[in-house]
């Protein structure tokens, strides 16, 4: 597939892309180095990832597999290939990826649609395709690929960007593939939206358009639980956790996180994790770790991630051009929106919804993707400004 | 193409507002994890820790002399932990084979779903450690303390039993549950989700505080003694039951308490003797098997009591030593004619001749001229009115007239210790403040704890009514029932060597006209300074049913084995004296 006929694809008239082309050489920038803190900070939260695996999942292993390590030596395996795919994903030009962002997505669909028909439930909705014993997840894919899509859409189409049709053009697809999440995980389709609405208030010149989109949500929201809240599963246990038995895991949660006090009950001695969290490596590990490591090691692990994510908006903001920009701040937006998801949901803050969090839960595909993610950032990152 | 500042502007605006969620949401872990952090801690730890109770030995009963009257034997109870069985097939199989339970029963228990049912308690154990071998999942094993009494049935009455949870049931074992009971441990142990112990977490523990040991007044030989002595009347006579209380008039002190038939302490829910037992009777057995009739039942003392109206009528000097009677062979009250047991009639006779005599007829008289409420002001001061307090359940209250129902016939019949019923130990505290100088005692049983651990004691105190009668009177009363023994109705209780008091009864039980009778006797040596009282009932004795026959040689056999064993030597005194 040639460059023009994706321009023609993504329906940018010839002068935008004459000038486009023209910029592209003008910024055009040797492939630097890797950005060396970004690294380190990465690397810094896989590896507490792998470290609190262990220690959630070694009872569950030793349970149902009479093996402590069972869950972290999988999980060991698919942060090493991830990082290598990150690393080739850094050498990769982000520019030519974006060139396939359309194809990308609507493989993504292809896969998430795939799931409803071949896929194999899990926790009671269809999820997850099997490649081999690997399980896969096609909608960790999809929030890659929406980013992508995204950020090369508000790359190609600056002026559409100037009005809702327009917009509502741009996020056509995304819109489509976002509803095709929903049917079966309703939180992952809010944090693609996210994503989706972050890249496009980034590139958008008009303000309004996003703060009335935000408040009418924040509304809606609010008059859901005003009056049909009480209607709502997760809403009542939300609201009184402790008086639903179906309030069981938010009440564990809570039990771990207020358990853990200031430095907590030390590495590894989680009471809660001994079968009162369900699966306590996956959704649920930051209560864990609270309780392992106090607020303490909370603080410092949200440090880590606050660092992360500031690195990423310093290298957003000094991408070398509008793509690298979007690119990077989608991957932030994602970053940060699952982080704070996922905290909220294990503090009860928010109702309970099934949000991984991100580098640190198990999960071959969550990682892998956002690895993947991590990649793309570097790519950016390699052909950056000079100045900070 | 490039990025405008807008847009540099927009990234810093996300990355602020997901900032500004950041700490709100770090705020909100410090809410949970430092303010409410001990809420959640104590919520986390209800839920993780177990509680697993260590038992508190019991005390120990001790006898007077240091002899161990009430014991604890290790056993163990069974219990299932329904989330912890792993096959319940094997763990109902392994309950069969080892304990002598109903499949059915076992079967529900382990099948139930909570979080702990008890199967057996006091399982021995050696069968509990075979049990606990088998290391079957979900099979509990606790050691737990069984009371054990040595002696089987001895002063069964006294003592009591205590029940599956060695809580005291009755006796001793009740009224000094609290002092006995100490107070259980705890072990919190720290579990998993399915109740599974985690050896990784120091478990907490409340160490228990064993029970406080009880040393009483009992006297192991003496109550043995009198046990044999009360076997032996109850055989020969073929009675119903023979009570005996042996006691310090002087403090109160109870040497023995015996009312045989007795029962096995370590088998208390066995009746002792062949009855049709059904489920709606089988209570009622059991709970007359266990009464204390020395503190649970009333009679009337019948002419025993000629004591309190002797009392009575000296103290408020209504009569004095030197009064003569003279008896027909009755009295007429009203318009009936109340008769002396000696038909023929006594004649003339002085105030020591008539207790001597027991002569209805001279205590009518003296009855009449102390009149009812003087005498109903003694009966008070003996405290004939209200329970002694003795440091036993279950005391009986006595049965009197009222003051003002009482006519010159009720009159007549009280002065011979008729028509009004009290208990065996009302009786004989009231006749020891009679004999001991007129200070009212309270009987008792417990002396003082000892703490098992530290060995401290307390030593318990019950109240006594100094001067309750004049020493005088009391002096008066002790010479002329020193008479009674070694010259009247008491003589067969006389016991060479030694100085006793006593006065023999017999009652007739109510209904009269049946033929039934509680032949009594009370005594009490040295006469002069009296320091043990003993009290025999016979109840519904065979053939030859008069107290001073039957009863008096009873007290005359306990007294010559126990005096020289407290101390109290015979005197020697010529053979010549003793005849007189």
């Amino acid at each position: 597939m040639g460059i023009k006929k994706d321009y023609d694809n993504t329906g940018i008239t010839s002068e935008n892309r004459a000038a486009d082309m023209a910029a592209d050489r003008e910024r055009a920038v040797k492939a630097g180095r890797l950005d060396y803190p970004f690294v380190a900070f990465v690397l810094l939260i896989v590896f507490v990832g792998l470290v609190m695996v262990y220690s959630t999942s070694a009872y569950r292993g030793m349970e149902l597999f009479g093996d402590s390590a069972y869950f972290a030596k999988r999980q060991l395996v698919f942060a090493v290939s991830a990082i290598i795919i990150a690393y080739f994903v850094s050498k990769a030009d982000y520019r030519v990826i974006a060139k396939y962002s359309k194809l990308i997505l609507i493989i993504s669909m292809v896969l998430l649609i795939l799931v409803y028909i071949i896929g194999t439930a899990s926790h009671g909705s269809a999820r997850w395709l099997y490649i081999g014993p690997f399980g896969f997840q096609p909608s960790e894919c999809a929030k890659v690929a929406l980013i992508i899509y995204t950020a090369a859409a508000c790359t190609a189409h600056t002026k559409s960007l100037n009005s809702v049709k327009g917009i509502v053009k741009i996020m056509l697809l995304p819109i489509v593939a976002i509803i095709l999440i929903a049917i079966e995980n309703l939180s992952t389709a809010i944090i693609c939206f996210a994503i989706v609405f972050i890249i496009l208030f980034i590139s958008s010149p008009k303000t309004w358009y996003f703060i009335v989109l935000a408040l009418i949500g924040v509304a809606g929201c609010g008059l859901f639980i005003a009056f049909a809240g009480y209607r709502a599963d997760r809403i009542r246990i939300w609201l009184a956790p402790e008086k639903y038995p179906d309030g069981y895991q938010t009440m564990q949660s809570l039990y771990a996180i207020g358990s853990g006090g200031i430095f907590g009950r030390g590495l590894g001695n989680s009471i809660q994790k001994m079968g009162f969290i369900p699966e306590s490596h996956n959704d649920m590990i930051f209560s864990v770790i609270c309780e392992e490591l106090g607020i303490f090691g909370a603080v410092c692990i949200i440090g880590l991630f606050v660092a992360l994510i500031k690195r990423c908006t310093v290298i957003a903001m000094n991408a070398g051009d509008r793509l690298g920009g979007l690119l990077v701040s989608g991957v932030m937006a994602h970053i940060a929106v699952q982080l704070i998801i996922n905290i909220s949901v294990v503090t009860n803050t928010i109702p309970p919804t099934g949000v991984t969090l991100p580098f640190i839960s198990y999960g071959g595909s969550s990682i892998v993707f956002i690895l993947i993610e991590m990649g793309l950032v570097l790519s950016v990152a390699r052909r950056m400004k000079p100045a900070g | 193409m490039k990025l405008y500042s807008f847009n540099r502007r927009r990234i810093f605006i996300v990355f602020l507002c997901m900032l500004g969620a950041g700490l709100f949401l770090t705020g909100r872990l410090a809410y949970l994890m430092i303010y409410q952090s001990e809420h959640y801690t104590m919520l986390a730890d209800s839920l993780h820790e177990r509680e697993r109770s260590i038992k508190a030995p019991r005390g120990r009963i001790y006898d007077r002399n240091g002899n161990i009257l009430a014991d604890n034997r290790a056993v163990c109870s069974i219990s299932v932990i329904h989330s912890q069985i792993e096959d319940e097939e094997e763990v109902i199989s392994a309950l069969l084979t080892y304990l002598d339970t109903d499949e059915e029963k076992v079967r529900t228990k382990v099948t139930k779903n909570s979080s702990r049912e008890i199967i057996a308690v006091n399982v021995e154990k050696s069968l509990a450690d075979e049990i606990r071998e088998l290391n079957i999942s979900g099979i509990k094993v606790d050691e737990d303390y069984k009371r054990y009494y040595p002696y089987g049935s001895l002063a069964s009455k006294v003592l009591g039993f205590t029940g599956a949870d060695n809580q005291g049931i009755v006796g001793l074992e009740v009224s000094y549950d609290d002092v006995l009971s100490g107070t259980d441990g705890s072990i919190n142990a720290v579990t998993d989700a399915k109740g599974i112990e985690l050896v990784e977490f120091s478990e907490s523990r409340v160490n228990p505080i064993p029970g406080k040991d009880l040393v009483t007044s009992i006297d192991l030989n003496i109550q043995r003694y009198a046990t044999q002595a009360a076997l032996k009347v109850m055989e020969e006579k073929n009675a119903n039951r023979v009570c005996i209380i042996i006691m310090n008039p002087q403090n109160g002190e109870v040497y023995a308490m015996v009312d045989v038939p007795e029962y096995d302490l370590n088998n208390p829910f066995e009746l002792n003797y062949e009855a049709n037992v059904t489920e709606d009777n089988q209570m009622d057995l059991l709970n007359n098997m266990w009464r204390n009739f020395n503190i649970s039942d009333t009679y009337e003392p019948g002419s025993t009591c000629k004591i309190v109206t002797l009392t009575s009528a000296l103290e408020s000097g209504a009569v004095t030593k030197e009064n003569t009677f003279y008896c027909p062979g009755y009295k007429m009250i009203e318009d009936r004619r109340i008769r002396c047991h000696k038909t023929t009639g006594h004649g003339s006779e002085t105030l020591v001749e008539a207790l001597m005599n027991s002569c209805n007829p001279a205590f009518m008289e003296i009855g009449e001229r102390t009149g009812a409420e003087t005498l109903y002001e003694y009966y008070g001061k003996l405290g004939l009115f209200e329970k002694t307090g003795i440091d036993l359940p279950g005391e009986g209250s006595s049965i009197m007239h009222k003051l003002e129902d009482i006519g010159p016939v009720e009159l007549a019949t009280m002065s011979f210790g008729q028509s009004f019923q009290i208990t065996p130990i009302q009786f004989i505290t009231a006749i020891s403040t009679v004999i001991n100088g007129g200070n009212k005692i309270t009987p008792h049983i417990g002396i003082r704890f000892i703490d098992s651990e530290s060995q401290e004691s307390n030593v318990l105190e019950y109240p006594v009514i100094n001067n309750a009668i004049k020493e005088s009177t009391s002096n008066t009363v002790r010479e002329m029932l020193e008479s009674v023994v070694s010259e009247g109705s008491g003589s067969k209780a006389a016991l060479p060597g030694y100085r006793i008091g006593g006065k023999t009864a017999t009652s007739e039980k109510l209904p009269r006209g049946t033929g039934l009778y509680i032949s009594s006797f009370i005594g009490f040596a040295p006469a002069d300074n009296p320091q043990v009282i003993g009290i025999i009932l016979i109840d519904e004795p065979e053939g030859v049913y008069y107290g001073g026959t039957i009863a008096a040689p009873v007290i005359r056999d306990i007294f010559s084995n126990i005096l020289p064993y407290l101390g109290i030597e015979a005197e020697e005194i010529p053979e010549t004296d003793t005849e007189q």
